[in-house]
């Protein structure tokens, strides 16, 4: 036999060798002593330390590692006792005073007290640690007081509405002081000590993370359900950061849960009946593109308006996708508190009204090159936009619909969030993408009031900043509701955003699984209350 | 000796050139979390002190280099992690993952060039386009069809992961089928033109038929450029293979490398491209030792 002909069969001998040997792994597989599952993440943040870093993603494990104060009850949306039992605010709404749960131990042994939490608050207030979430979310802290060893008492510098809310994210999830001490602020990522149903066991970034059910706790929040038999008590998080493979890992079992499925794959999956599409509107700001009022040509606001109008947002929709998201009309999208419906329908798609408001205000095609110019210059708007969340795509159709009005668009892509910001940093920008979330739109001050770190609108007036800023102090949920109405009102009406569509994340999980449910800011999933179906 | 020393000193101009390009890009890691975090600059001003970042260019670049002649690869603009321990962690998986891929593609090279280089239709003709597909086509394309039709549809392997050895098959797979292609036809080539020499002639003339021809006579003296190319393909894939680590959601050297430069981590950058330089140096270094063992033609010189 010729050398070419045994090595021939020796190939497809290993073949079937490999064969073989991958069949018994998918028996292995289904061998699920430990409870555990697989959920899929998407994309690998900077950090995963909750008091540091500002993404989502993190959230996604680590709610289930920690516990907050306070909980917001994803279905009444109403706050319910977390570490804290009961708590009572001061008349002048500068003082909150925390009645802490007793009997709590951390993961590692360490009791639970009112010195834990003012040494989180301590790490958390540090300018050394360098908080890029949790520490604006605190808002006008300025310090605590230990009453005793389960009373602590936050003062503020003025009133504070959304405290309860910022005390609820992860983000001031309370850590274990022993841990924290243990570690520097880089470190301690890799070694998190929490309270909450779910222990850390490992992190090993770009590869995976995983938790352990803490059989010990007994402090849940009232919507968590208590353990049962088949109830998930492990859970290896890896990362899925090509969005193609996410679709094609879930149905081939790589993964039983998977968050961000690209909108195309998620309605094909809808339709198999071996995975379940769990699509929740994420509260917070849609995805929406900020205008720079400051920059030529969308320093006049019948430009900003012509680009909203002109932009074909339903096409959008369809197209990118899939229909799976509603249009947004506002700064908020629709889920969130104090969202201001009346604004549905507003600057609907006219190209026809576009144009004529432009020629109106004196642009005109001199040179009938296709873009309007006005004293000569040409109307070019310059786009910063991210490559994720299928930004891109949304930004090639926008350059279509607003050639047709007579604007030219340039886009630059940033690969990562410190791309964006030194490109924002740089000033020369017409519109930057942008979304946040959170429940409770107390977020606004940061991006459209003159002392906003955010503000990348560059607008400042007066009667912004102050019905924002008051909107924020204010306690009265109608005062609050009519204060945010009217921010609202006049951020459209200077068309300070293009808002494109609400942000929901579409979720899919296998027939492993069930009880899936997700909290009320949307992303994170309550792993506490996930079971094995008893299918297997 | 000379190869020692021209090794080095290629080494020294892929640090160097790694330093230069990453310092000309304005902003680091440190400075965009700054931004990121709206916290007082002194504080990030007292970490680039302490991380020596507030030196002068020349000064870092000498103090760099001294470190690294010590084997400090420094540690993490981010969260302080050891660089040299990032590495080693990713060295697994990495180092699997171009083994096995190797092992496909020297398998597979042979294969396919050995056929391709036959006369005639058939089996050389179906291995001359297979050569050209794998050739032609992206691996992002190749790999998501792999994972579509082998894992997620047939279900024979995962599509994902590292650790076990059937997580090794479908990546393996693609990517030995991408560097195979590359190798068979530097095969095919090299039998092509090594047929027309006249000692190949004698033994065809002899009446040896033609695939003993090419197995025992023609194929030794080609052995040289062969090992060559494959100890670059090796060298390559040693310092990781980012397209296939992001499709197959596996750790690895490309994947970190990756998401350093795009934080502007320098230090990771740098240990990463250094280390990567200093393995595909060796290794072709071996393979030119390898070569001169096996074609007496090229000892002598060293």
């Amino acid at each position: 036999m010729t050398i070419l002909s045994r090595s021939l069969r020796t190939f497809s001998l290993f073949i079937v060798v490999l064969t073989a040997m991958s069949a018994s792994r998918s028996i292995a597989w289904q061998n699920n002593d430990a409870q555990r599952i697989v959920y899929g993440l998407t994309l690998q943040p900077s950090g995963f330390d909750p008091h540091i870093h500002a993404s989502s993603e993190l959230g996604i494990p680590l709610r289930s590692v920690y516990d907050t104060l306070v909980y917001r009850d994803p279905v009444s949306q109403s706050f319910v006792s977390g570490l804290a039992t009961s708590w009572v605010i001061s008349p002048d709404g500068r003082e909150y005073t925390f009645t802490l749960r007793q009997g709590v131990t951390f993961h590692d042994g360490t009791p639970f007290n009112a010195q834990a939490v003012g040494a989180n608050l301590d790490r958390i207030t540090n300018p050394a640690t360098g908080s890029q979430k949790a520490l604006f979310l605190l808002g006008p802290y300025r310090s605590y007081t230990i009453v005793d060893d389960f009373t602590i008492r936050l003062t503020l510098e003025e009133p504070y509405s959304p405290l309860l809310d910022s005390l609820s994210q992860i983000y001031l999830g309370i850590a274990s002081p022993t841990a924290l001490a243990a570690y520097s602020n880089e470190r301690y990522q890799f070694y998190q000590v929490g309270t909450g149903p779910f222990m850390f066991v490992e992190y090993v970034p770009g590869d995976r993370l995983l938790l352990r059910r803490n059989s010990n706790y007994a402090w849940a929040p009232s919507f968590y359900q208590a353990p049962v038999e088949n109830s998930v008590n492990e859970i290896e998080f890896r990362f899925f950061t090509d969005p193609v493979t996410r679709g094609l890992a879930l149905e081939g079992g790589e993964a039983n849960i998977m968050g961000e499925l690209l909108p195309l794959d998620a309605r094909t999956l809808n339709a198999s009946a071996q995975v379940t599409l769990s699509p929740v509107t994420v509260p917070g700001q849609p995805l929406q593109f900020m205008i720079n009022t400051q920059q030529f040509p969308t320093n006049e606001v019948v430009i900003r308006q012509a680009l909203i109008v002109g932009a074909n947002r339903e096409a959008i929709i369809d197209a990118v996708y899939q229909r799976l998201s509603p249009i947004a009309w506002a700064p908020l999208s629709s889920t969130t508190t104090y969202y201001n419906a009346d604004l549905v329908g507003s600057y609907t798609f006219n190209p026809g009204a576009a144009r004529d408001a432009l020629t109106t205000a004196g642009y005109a095609d001199s040179n009938n090159d296709g873009v309007l110019e006005i004293g000569g210059v040409d109307l070019e708007i310059k786009m910063i936009a991210p490559t994720w969340g299928l930004i891109p795509d949304v930004a090639q159709l926008l350059e279509a619909q607003w050639r047709d009005i007579g604007i030219r668009l340039q886009i630059e892509q940033v690969p990562s969030r410190a791309a964006l910001f030194d490109l924002v940093a740089a000033g020369e920008y017409n519109l930057v993408a942008w979304y946040e979330f959170g429940a409770d739109p107390a977020y606004l001050s940061r991006y459209f009031t003159s002392s906003g770190d955010l503000n990348w609108s560059k607008f400042n007036t007066p009667e912004l900043d102050a019905l924002l800023l008051e909107a924020a102090r204010q306690s009265d949920d109608n005062a609050r509701r009519s204060l945010y109405y009217q921010a609202q009102q006049t951020i459209m009406e200077q068309a300070l955003i293009l808002p494109i569509r609400d942000y929901v994340n579409l979720n899919g999980y296998d027939t492993t699984l069930d009880q899936v449910s997700y909290d009320a800011y949307g992303w994170f999933p309550l792993l506490n209350n996930f079971t094995l179906s008893l299918g297997g | 000796m000379q190869k020692l020393a021209s090794a080095l000193a290629t080494l020294w101009l892929a640090f160097s050139v790694v330093f230069i390009a990453l310092r000309v890009v304005p902003g680091d890691g440190l400075t965009t979390q700054l931004i990121e975090s709206g916290a007082d600059a002194s504080i990030f001003a007292t970490r680039r002190a302490a991380l020596g970042l507030d030196q002068p260019l020349l000064a870092q670049y000498v103090e760099t280099l001294i470190k690294l002649l010590r084997g400090d690869l420094g540690v993490s603009l981010l969260d302080g992690r050891d660089v040299a321990q990032i590495i080693g962690e990713q060295l697994a998986p990495t180092f699997s993952l171009a083994l096995a891929a190797m092992s496909v593609a020297i398998l597979l090279g042979f294969i396919l060039g050995i056929s391709a280089a036959q006369k005639g239709a058939g089996f050389a003709l179906i291995s001359r386009q297979i050569i050209t597909f794998g050739l032609s086509s992206p691996i992002y394309f190749t790999g998501t069809v792999a994972i579509a039709l082998f894992a997620t549809r047939l279900g024979w392997f995962p599509g994902s992961g590292a650790g076990r050895f059937d997580q090794l098959i479908l990546p393996a797979g693609v990517l030995g089928f991408h560097s195979a292609a590359a190798l068979a036809r530097v095969i095919e080539s090299q039998l092509k033109h090594v047929q027309t020499t006249p000692f190949v002639r004698t033994a065809t003339s002899k009446g040896l038929r033609q695939r003993r021809v090419l197995m025992v006579h023609a194929l030794r003296p080609t052995l040289a450029p062969i090992i060559t190319i494959i100890s670059i393909e090796m060298g390559y894939l040693l310092g990781g293979a980012v397209i296939t680590e992001t499709l197959f959601a596996r750790p690895g050297l490309g994947r970190v490398l990756i998401d350093a430069a795009l934080r502007q981590d320098y230090p990771i950058v740098q240990g990463i491209v250094v280390w990567s330089a200093a393995v595909f140096i060796t290794i072709t270094i071996l393979g030119d030792v390898l070569s001169a063992c096996v074609d007496p033609r090229l000892r002598g010189s060293a």
